[in-house]
């Protein structure tokens, strides 16, 4: 038994040389400041920490976290029904199934980023068709705006979310379901009380993933929203390069993943408070 | 599913075998030397590299970056070590201040001389010792003429009601408030905090009226007549021109920024002689001719000119940059000021 | 399952979804045959970006390092990443709390961070940068999304078939072997995928791992940007997608006898 359980060591001793040993270094910098021209200068100082309470920076934490909030969300209503119906497709074309699903997310992002802009722009795609139709007599501006934002973020992110979902719909006993309807539940009762719940660990997984990811976001509203807007990952990547303050931005990065891991634990706690019903329906079985 | 999976593997360890194998040639005997050149991507005419790699028996590792913060740091952070980089202006000017860069030894370079002498020890590098001039250019006004009949002559043009929605500006904050404060008739390296507020005050009433910001793509965003008016650099014009002959480029009447993207050394370098060899090469008159109708940049170097093409020399957009060198001003390291202008940066962005 | 009405809805919403996905491609796929090299606008068909291609040698070195960086850190990440969560869900460990946080804060830390902050490591430790630091970086981002998709599975997984095996004195090994790891399977297949994807359109820690002669494909597109990103590009991911959608075709169609073997 002891043998099985040093399973996890290779993975913990990996982690500790190639991200706690780098990570340990960020902290140390964000305590730091820099000279006029981005040089590290360790006086420790609490003043990198301090500067993220200003207004500025407190509303673009905000703002980021509506907008991963909603991504969040939309790529469940997409992604679940995906994955759904790829789990319910014969056993031999569910692989193909997902790897299709996958394709397209192999093909460099910055590009399908500006397939997008051909597609949306106001002499693009969509606008000579709706045009040509008749449907509107005007181009829409459909570009440089939060929803072009939004939609980057939901085509970026869903296959996050696809793949865990899948892969807790897969095993989803059907037999619960025909009893369920057997014992009279409608569909939808059954989808409620059954299905939803004995996928939430993937549900949960999708949502981390997704909701982390789209934090860090900085491509997608600079291409899509015009860089108009600003989120934590426009003002994190602008530390590193632009501004060339290292320390203000290890101390940004620092607050960013004590808040997700924060976010994170709560999210937990709330599921696994509810998923008492999941574990009724698998101990009915 | 196996079968797949198997067949990947198979070609993987084809691959990494044959790359392996790729990898002994050049450590073998007869060892060629090495040039590690870190630049923009397609920068340089690869058949003007061959020609040097087949003249001097060596092999040239071209290494890309999108941009010269990326370049900054992560040399700061120890990254690899490069022969030849490829910063501009005012990167040349915060590596020198931080003493990246090595001296050049113009001895072994004397094609330099043949550069144009406005562009011998410009602003940022004062002796001309440690950065050579690639190639350069201005930001000016690019405007499509289909939606505006009357040329802009003024920075202040950009701030007409009527362009609502139809502007973009470079999506760079020494670009942007530099404008402001050349509008406002100030140098756009200005470090009075009354002078850049007034700046950032004016752009903040322009922002709500901004299309997007955009340096990369800025190009098929005029090509696509997304936008109206908005600012670019010659080289771009000349790009955009080429695709769409209803655009028009001034340079304002209040002066605009001068840029340039130049050769350096960084401190360290493994193979300086070589690289300076390259650096040389690069400024033969015929090797540059050849280069710069390749990539479509100004040519800096005067002895090219017969060289060149009559439609390179009748490029529009370049002659506008030519003809208007003397109201550049280059951009300078302004060091402790950058907190400030990236502050009111992101303020600008986020509209508050 | 009884083919209702409303299995017909399901299947259009998925293939929507498909559409929106593939959408983005077709027109990539489409401006590869346009004339002009800025892809602004239609300008004129042309076969002559996929001539250029193959003769762009930086390209095709781009693709090939760019894809032994993705398989090698793939099957790493995913080793390391199954073994990981298959120990955690099934053994109580004192600091579970402190490995879980372990596994989970690599996709919390900004990109750029952990790029600058690896390059750091690798300068001070004297790795040399180049394809293996590439893969070391990426193996290090890759691990706790495989830990977080395979443990997706693992936690919905029925305890009582592992006891069962247990119960029929299999080892500890046979167990794993033949129990564990098939009932983990479809978990390790998406974390793996996961981690190609991940892996092969990294641009911003890569930036910062690669050393001479180990430019990858991202790297190469983001630094053409300045100057207008060559529709070779989109050649090249036109091929792309269809070598990838032809290979899972192939397989497809070797799969029947596989399957009818093992019946036999």
């Amino acid at each position: 038994m002891r043998n099985g359980k040093l399973m996890v060591a290779p993975t913990v001793l990996w982690l500790s040389f190639f991200f706690v040993v780098p990570l340990l270094i960020v902290v140390a910098v964000s305590f730091a400041s820099r000279t006029p021209y981005g040089q590290v200068i360790f006086d420790w100082t609490l003043g990198n920490y301090a500067r993220f309470t200003e207004t500025l920076y407190l509303s673009i934490f905000a703002d980021t976290l509506i907008v991963a909030l909603i991504t969040t969300v939309l790529t469940i209503l997409l992604g679940y029904p995906l994955a759904y119906f790829i789990a319910q497709l014969p056993q031999k074309w569910q692989q193909p199934g997902l790897i299709l699903v996958m394709i397209p997310f192999w093909i460099n992002f910055l590009i399908r980023s500006y397939a997008w802009v051909i597609i949306l722009r106001t002499q693009g795609v969509l606008n000579t068709i709706l045009l040509k139709f008749g449907l509107i007599d005007q181009p829409l501006q459909m570009l440089y705006n939060e929803v072009a934002v939004m939609l980057g973020m939901v085509y970026a992110l869903l296959p996050f979310m696809v793949l865990p979902i899948y892969v807790s719909i897969e095993q989803l006993d059907h037999r619960l379901l025909e009893a369920a309807s057997d014992l009279g539940a409608s569909p939808f009762t059954a989808f409620r009380k059954i299905t939803l719940p004995l996928t939430m660990p993937g549900i949960a997984a999708g949502t981390i993933l997704v909701f982390i990811s789209s934090l860090g976001m900085f491509v997608v509203p600079d291409v899509m929203g015009g860089a108009k807007s600003a989120l934590i990952g426009n003002l994190i990547q602008n530390q590193f390069l632009s501004a060339r303050d290292w320390p203000f931005g290890s101390a940004l990065s620092i607050v960013l993943a004590v808040l997700s891991l924060v976010l994170i634990v709560l999210y937990y706690k709330a599921l696994s408070s509810q998923q008492g019903g999941g574990k009724n329906a698998k101990d009915m079985a | 599913m196996k079968k797949l999976l198997s067949l990947l593997i198979a070609l993987v360890a084809f691959a990494i075998v044959g790359c392996g194998g790729g990898d002994k040639k050049s450590d073998g005997k007869g060892e060629p030397q090495v040039l590690n050149l870190f630049s923009w991507a397609d920068n340089i005419d690869p058949a003007v590299i061959e020609r040097f790699e087949k003249e001097n028996n060596c092999k040239v590792n071209y290494d890309v970056f999108a941009n010269n913060e990326e370049l900054l740091a992560k040399i700061q952070a120890g990254g690899a070590q490069y022969d030849v980089i490829q910063p501009s202006d005012y990167m040349v000017a915060t590596m020198l201040k931080l003493g990246m860069l090595e001296e050049l030894n113009l001895a072994n370079i004397p094609n330099a001389k043949n550069i144009v002498s406005n562009l011998q020890a410009p602003a940022y590098d004062p002796t001309g010792k440690h950065s050579v001039v690639y190639t350069w250019g201005m930001t000016g006004i690019v405007y499509n003429k289909k939606y505006i009949k009357e040329a802009p002559t003024s920075w202040n043009d950009l701030w007409k009601d009527e362009y609502k929605g139809r502007i973009i500006l470079l999506n760079d904050n020494r670009e942007v408030i530099g404008m402001a404060l050349k509008k406002n008739g100030h140098s756009n390296n200005s470090l009075n905090p009354q002078e850049v507020e007034a700046a950032v005050k004016d752009l903040k009433q322009l922002a709500p009226n901004v299309l997007a910001f955009d340096t990369d793509t800025i190009k098929q965003k005029f090509i696509a007549e997304e936008a109206w008016i908005g600012t670019m650099w010659t080289g771009d014009a000349s790009y955009t021109y080429k695709d769409n002959k209803d655009i028009g480029f001034v340079i304002p009447k209040e002066g605009a920024t001068i840029w340039a993207d130049t050769f350096a050394i960084p401190k360290g370098a493994p193979h300086k002689e070589l690289a300076e060899k390259f650096i040389n090469f690069m400024y033969d008159p015929k090797v540059s001719a050849q280069n710069y109708e390749y990539i479509g940049y100004n040519d800096p170097n005067e002895k090219a000119a017969e060289f060149h093409s009559e439609e390179f020399k009748n490029d529009p957009m370049l002659k506008i940059g030519r003809e208007n060198i003397d109201k550049g001003e280059w951009l300078t390291d302004i060091g402790e000021a950058l907190t400030m202008y990236d502050r009111y940066w992101t303020e600008l962005k986020t509209g508050k | 399952m009884p083919k209702t009405w409303r299995s017909h809805v399901l299947c259009a919403y998925a293939m929507a979804i498909l559409a929106f996905l593939y959408l983005p491609l077709l027109i990539l796929a489409l401006y590869s045959f346009n004339e002009s090299r800025i892809n602004a606008v239609w300008s004129g068909f042309t076969f002559d970006w996929y001539l250029a291609l193959f003769k762009n040698r930086r390209v095709l070195e781009a693709l090939t390092n760019s894809l032994i960086v993705a398989f090698a850190s793939t099957i790493v990440s995913t080793v390391l990443g199954t073994t990981a969560a298959i120990a955690l869900n099934k053994y109580q460990y004192k600091y579970k709390s402190v490995i879980n946080g372990l596994l989970y804060l690599p996709i919390l830390i900004p990109e750029i961070v952990m790029g600058l902050s690896l390059l750091v490591l690798f300068s001070q430790a004297h790795i040399p940068l180049g394809k293996t630091s590439l893969i070391l970086a990426h193996i290090t981002f890759c691990v706790s999304f495989v830990v977080i998709t395979v443990n997706a599975r693992l936690e919905g997984m029925r305890p009582e078939l592992e006891q069962a095996a247990m119960d029929l004195y299999a080892t500890p090994f046979q167990t794993f072997r033949y129990v564990t790891l098939p009932l983990a399977m479809p978990g390790i297949v998406a974390g793996a995928l996961m981690a190609f994807t991940l892996s092969i359109d990294d641009f911003i820690i890569s930036f910062f791992v690669a050393g001479p002669n180990s430019t990858t494909l991202p790297l190469y597109i983001y630094a053409m940007v300045k100057r207008g990103i060559s529709p070779e590009i989109n050649a090249l991911s036109t091929l792309l997608m269809l070598a990838t959608i032809i290979l899972v075709i192939i397989a497809q169609l070797l799969q029947p006898q596989h399957i009818s073997k093992k019946e036999e």
